[in-house]
């Protein structure tokens, strides 16, 4: 294995390369998956059937805090990885480690805004509207809880074996992973919480 | 401690938080959809293209060249996926 070391680690060899590479290859796939789901759902979104619309069950507050931890998240994150590239494994870990709970924050806030939803009778079965809606903030939000375990794995791994050209390709990895989930949340954000409050 | 926070990374989240407040006047202010879905289409490209250059650092290996395209034609495919389902099923011709 050759190992130039004028690269950070994460791309000091040519599988290195290769593997980040590929990993942004898969991100074009999922641009595409989220793109099908948002055009369902802007193709059903006024079939709201005897349930209500989304400017009857959008709740700017949770929203926006939804938004505000992964917004930190994607920057805390991005944090881990410059600490990761100085060789800072205690910060890298440290920033990995805040950024899965901002996670977890984003989860539990997104798990009661569904409970809300149910409670108020809006469930995944009572129109099309919802079915897409919660498809589509399902999908995000599974990406999400993916996201957080696949974090620990690599936390574990760094604990263990230290930065070395396979754990800090893999933590660089999860961190275009993890940004790429905050792209996404942004769209929905949008085009899904603040168009429909106006609309 | 002041090595761990690099000011591009800084700037991004500062500007990304920004972005987040402007896409919020659609909801605070008066005004027509169209300006309000001006603001929000712009405010979210602005903040994904953040993410991308700044936080991903798409622009950093040898390969950026394919990545870009990679992700345009993405981009590209998704945006033909959206506005072609509603030109078929909503917006019809007339």
């Amino acid at each position: 294995m050759k190992i130039d070391s004028s690269l950070p680690l994460e791309y000091s060899t040519e599988e290195n390369r290769l593997k980040i590479f590929g990993f942004w290859v898969f991100l074009g796939a999922e641009i595409v998956l989220f793109a099908t789901l948002f055009t369902v759902y802007f193709t059903l979104q006024t079939r709201t059937g005897s349930g209500p619309n989304g400017a009857e069950i959008f709740e700017l507050t949770p929203v926006l805090w939804e938004t505000f931890l992964l917004l930190t998240s994607s920057f805390t994150i991005g944090l881990g990885v410059h600490a990761m590239r100085i060789g800072n494994k205690k910060a890298m870990m440290a920033f990995f480690i805040i950024t899965l709970l901002l996670g977890l924050g984003f989860l539990g806030i997104e798990i009661d805004e569904f409970i809300t939803y149910v409670d108020e009778g809006a469930t995944i079965q009572t129109s099309a509207f919802l079915s897409a809606l919660m498809t589509l903030l399902g999908t995000h939000g599974a990406h999400v809880t993916f996201g957080f375990f696949w974090g620990v794995a690599i936390l574990i791994q760094v604990a263990g074996r230290g930065l070395n050209p396979q754990t800090a390709n893999k933590a660089f990895i999860f961190s275009l992973y993890w940004h790429f989930l905050d792209v996404v949340w942004i769209f929905i954000f949008s085009f899904v919480y603040l168009k429909g409050l106006i609309s | 401690m002041k090595e761990l926070f690099p000011k591009q990374h800084v700037m991004g989240f500062g500007f990304s938080l920004l972005l987040t407040v402007v896409a919020l006047a659609v909801v605070k202010f008066d005004m027509s959809f169209n300006m309000a879905f001006g603001i929000l289409l712009v405010t979210a490209l602005a903040q994904a293209t953040v993410q991308l250059v700044l936080f991903m650092h798409i622009g950093e290996s040898e390969d950026k060249k394919t990545l870009y395209t990679t992700i345009l034609y993405s981009v590209f495919v998704g945006v033909v996926t959206i506005l072609g389902t509603l030109f078929a099923m909503i917006w019809g011709y007339n």
